[in-house]
């Protein structure tokens, strides 16, 4: 009996021994082609160089982190998700604040900061049209999105409200520094959707998942969508007689996160620090077109790939960045109001 | 007669004891996978840290939330209503045709389950948008001048739907219309009655039972649905569990999202009520029994009628259209741009190369596969086993039971995801396929309890009786008089029990990890962003297997003969 014990002890003793040799971290994000790239220019090399094993699960929904976390039962070590996500789960106190100890983010873009996660990349919505149906320039600016007399037919605009209100405000004539002190009055919210109410019937397709715009403008359902750049950027990569306009634009920024109770939070907080160096942010993008959160990561990248990306300091002065705690304290009423329009 | 009564009391005593212990299994596994975790969760509906009614005032406030119920309560109904239209000539000629044809039928009117809703959506719109092949059809054959919008708006909604539920109707449809009498028919025939009016006075009683138990499957099933109406809708198509889904995963406003499931219950139960009491549920499933027919339903001796040929050439239509995005399925696998257009551009291996080369989606089929084993086994024993003992019971407690145990349709799937995830989670069973199997068979066994429910209500209970007093034991009885009758309902049931689970994403994405992921779940994933065409070929390799089965046995049974 007692030997049986003692092996059993020796045992667990030498599984300890293993799994400390072998240190780990689980890392979530959403699938496809978004994580396959995170994989090529973070993950894989990052494991290579530290010798730490990484595990990809997929859908960290926010939800299923609050479960977790509230379980104590979390998986992941770091998850990923965009302003929204990143908000929600701060009120609930899902996630460890980042401090400067922690993460060195001295050199990031001041827009893209936030204090409980690291920004991963920079994304825009973006008008995207058919150069079949405009040979001779398509729409630029939001203005000239919602102009269909110049630019006549149908539209794709996303089914939620975030990103929309703002470009239509900016097509209005708001001034880009003002958009989300209108939107903060009653007036200001009414005239935004006023101004989406007036398009309606201009817009075959209200989209929830990325890929309907870019799949509806390649099939000729619409002739022009607000999307996100990587997407329509992914069509004309494919082919697609598509084209996207950077006169405007609504910068978005991803994060990852660090969930409170990560198993395995040094390699965690390991990882973050690689992935925001200037030489690795400039990786992402040979794979998607999204843009680095730092201005140092320019000096990688060459011209061809620039001009694919929506980070740049020349885009960045004509973009809004979407105002992520604005959008926190509104959400629930902005989509009752914004879905209320779209019924009538 | 004074002797008489005690003996009387405790012969009808000991089987209502008997079916009490039948319900009892169902009643506890429900209660401790369903009630127990989803009334956890509906309690923070009155807030999470103190007593609240904000979020239900909040329903009754902004206009949006009755006019989303309203879009779901009429979408529901309208689905029901076209299911109900569109299975009558699909169950009519899969009832008269030789048992060969009716194998392969039966593949066709199944078929849509064996595809993704997102396959099946993609599918959809690919035939159906403006630019589409439809309206290029009708275009090109000068029927219409301007392309007709039939995606993005209330018909594409209405077509998704009913292309993916009508099989509920089907089945239980199809159950009643082989055990219709041929006499009967001969009878009223006999006495000069013509196509019209047997159809309306013969056919139309004796398959209503069936008909209730689809509808309210379908009914049921419609309320919870968000992807289809998402995908295929427009705005003014928002549905109630779109916002619930939304306000849990999104908003993490989970009070809103349970106040809301709260209401959808009430009103789809009241509704249910109204129905009852306008329609008579209970009179119309127990009252129109054909008892134990002895010639089963044909074609007459004259061959069909008129009003026959109709329905057939009715039904061949509905087929077509069930096939249709099936169809397109094969070729557009094949393509070689994930944007996908039909017909494709040019033509290349690259997603059945990617279904091949990445080890998930084999381990998604095989996760698959286990967790639906464990649910149709659960759910077809439960559920069965449920519906004799209802059965059993008194009228007054019939009702009750009827509606507990099909309450699991009702609530959404995304409330018993996250309440089933606190109680298990801590218990360290998150993750394994048995565990998931389980939680499917709390979504299954409703459709088992309702389609075995609805088969007993055709079997005569003097068989019953008989067998029993020849001295036939009640396993014996069971296996060779009962079971028999009832077969084509637990038939339907353990099919749409497989469906369930195999259809599964919201439950899968809360009850599996990376190692257990589900063939759904794996292709949900990254639709964020974009649609992975691998699903689609992951489509086309299911819908070839499952037909391939098909030959073989055809082959087989060929041989036998």
């Amino acid at each position: 009996m007692k030997t049986i014990k003692t092996m059993l002890l020796a045992g667990a003793f030498a599984a300890g021994a293993l799994a400390a040799q072998a240190e780990e971290m689980v890392f979530a994000s959403w699938g496809g082609s978004y994580q396959e790239a995170i994989s090529k220019a973070w993950l894989q090399p990052f494991s290579e160089e530290t010798g730490i094993d990484i595990i990809e699960d997929t859908e960290p929904e926010v939800a299923r982190i609050k479960a977790m976390v509230e379980t104590n039962s979390l998986e992941w070590d770091v998850v990923t998700g965009g302003g929204s996500t990143l908000m929600r789960g701060v009120a609930y106190d899902l996630f460890e604040p980042i401090t400067e100890e922690m993460v060195d983010q001295s050199h990031v873009i001041e827009g893209a900061k936030n204090e409980y996660g690291v920004p991963s990349e920079i994304f825009s919505t973006v008008i995207g049209y058919s150069k079949e149906a405009f040979p001779d320039g398509g729409p630029q600016t939001f203005a000239d999105f919602w102009d269909v007399e110049k630019f006549p037919g149908k539209r794709a605009l996303p089914d939620r409200a975030a990103t929309v209100l703002e470009a239509a405000l900016l097509a209005d004539g708001v001034a880009p520094t003002d958009i989300y002190k209108v939107l903060d009055t009653e007036e200001g919210f009414q005239r935004a959707l006023d101004k989406v109410s007036s398009l309606r019937e201009h817009v075959a397709v209200w989209w929830s998942s990325g890929a309907q715009p870019v799949q509806a403008l390649g099939s000729g359902e619409v002739v022009m969508a607000l999307g996100w750049n990587g997407r329509f950027q992914a069509g004309m990569d494919e082919g697609l007689d598509i084209e996207m306009s950077w006169a405007e634009s609504i910068a978005q920024v991803g994060y990852f996160m660090i969930p409170r109770g990560a198993p395995n939070r040094e390699q965690a907080i390991k990882f973050l620090n690689y992935m925001v160096q200037p030489e690795a942010q400039s990786r992402f993008s040979e794979y998607v077109a999204y843009g680095p959160v730092t201005d140092k990561a320019w000096e990688f990248i060459d011209d061809e790939r620039k001009a694919r990306l929506p980070s740049t300091p020349e885009r960045l002065e004509n973009a809004i960045f979407m105002d992520i705690a604005w959008w926190a304290d509104n959400a629930t009423s902005a989509s009752e109001k914004y879905t209320q329009m779209l019924q009538k | 007669m004074s002797e008489k009564a005690p003996m009387k009391i405790t012969s009808n005593k000991r089987p209502v004891f008997w079916a009490w212990i039948a319900v009892a299994p169902l009643l506890v596994f429900l209660g401790v996978l369903f009630f127990f975790p989803v009334l956890s969760l509906l309690g923070i509906s009155f807030g999470e840290d103190q007593l609240t009614f904000e979020h239900y005032l909040r329903i009754g406030e902004v206009p949006i939330y009755r006019r989303v119920l309203l879009n779901t309560f009429v979408i529901s109904a309208l689905v029901t209503l076209l299911c109900v239209i569109v299975s009558y000539p699909v169950a009519y000629l899969l009832a008269t045709v030789s048992p060969k044809v009716r194998k392969i039928l039966f593949i066709v009117v199944l078929l849509p389950f064996w595809t993704s809703a997102l396959v099946r959506t993609t599918a959809w719109i690919i035939l159906l948008q403006r630019k589409g092949v439809l309206n290029d059809l009708l275009t090109g054959a000068g029927l219409i001048d301007e392309p007709i919008a039939f995606v993005y708006n209330l018909s594409g909604v209405l077509i998704g739907m009913t292309h993916v539920l009508m099989p509920f109707v089907v089945l239980p449809l199809f159950a009643a219309f082989i055990n219709i009498d041929r006499t009967l028919i001969e009878a009223a025939e006999g006495l000069g009655a013509g196509p019209y009016s047997i159809g309306r006075r013969v056919i139309m009683p004796l398959t209503a039972p069936g008909v209730i138990a689809g509808a309210t499957i379908v009914f049921l099933n419609s309320i919870g649905y968000y992807i289809t109406p998402a995908l295929m809708g427009g705005p003014g198509q928002t549905m109630i569990a779109m916002l619930i889904a939304d306000n849990i995963n999104r908003d993490l406003n989970w009070s809103l999202a349970a106040a809301l499931s709260v209401v959808l219950l009430l009103c789809t139960v009241a509704i249910f009520v109204v129905f009852q009491r306008v329609f008579g549920l209970e009179r119309l499933l127990t009252g129109s029994a054909s008892r134990g027919s002895t010639a089963k339903f044909s074609i007459g001796n004259n061959g069909r009628t008129g009003g026959g040929w109709l329905t057939f050439a009715c039904g061949v239509a509905v087929l077509i259209f069930l096939i249709a995005p099936i169809l397109i399925v094969f070729p557009m696998s094949l393509g070689s741009s994930p944007f996908l257009s039909f017909p494709p551009e040019s033509y290349s291996l690259r997603w059945f190369h990617n279904l091949f080369e990445e080890a998930k989606w084999m381990r998604g089929v095989f996760n698959s596969l286990q967790a639906a084993a464990v649910a149709v086994s659960f759910s077809v024993v439960l559920g069965t086993l449920a519906a004799i003992g209802t059965m059993r019971l008194g009228r007054r407690m019939r009702p009750w039971l009827e509606t507990v145990f099909i309450l699991p349709m009702v609530i959404p799937v995304i409330i018993l995801s996250v309440g089933l995830f606190y109680m298990l989670a801590p218990l360290g069973v998150i993750g394994n396929p048995a565990t998931l199997g389980l939680a499917h068979s709390v979504l299954a066994v409703p459709y088992v309890f309702i389609t075995v429910r609805a088969s007993l209500v055709g079997f005569d209970r003097n068989l019953e009786l008989a067998a029993l007093n020849l001295g036939a034991s009640w396993p014996v009885m069971f296996r060779r008089i009962m079971l028999p009758a009832i077969m084509p309902g637990v038939a339907a049931g353990a099919v749409f029990a497989f469906i369930q689970s195999f259809d599964d994403v919201v439950l899968a994405l809360f009850l599996t990890n990376i190692r257990s992921r589900t063939l759904p779940r794996v292709m949900f994933e990254g639709m964020v962003h974009e649609i992975d065409p691998t699903i689609i070929a992951a489509s086309a390799m299911i819908i070839m297997l499952t037909l391939t089965l098909l030959a073989i046995n055809l082959i087989l049974s060929r041989r036998q003969s």
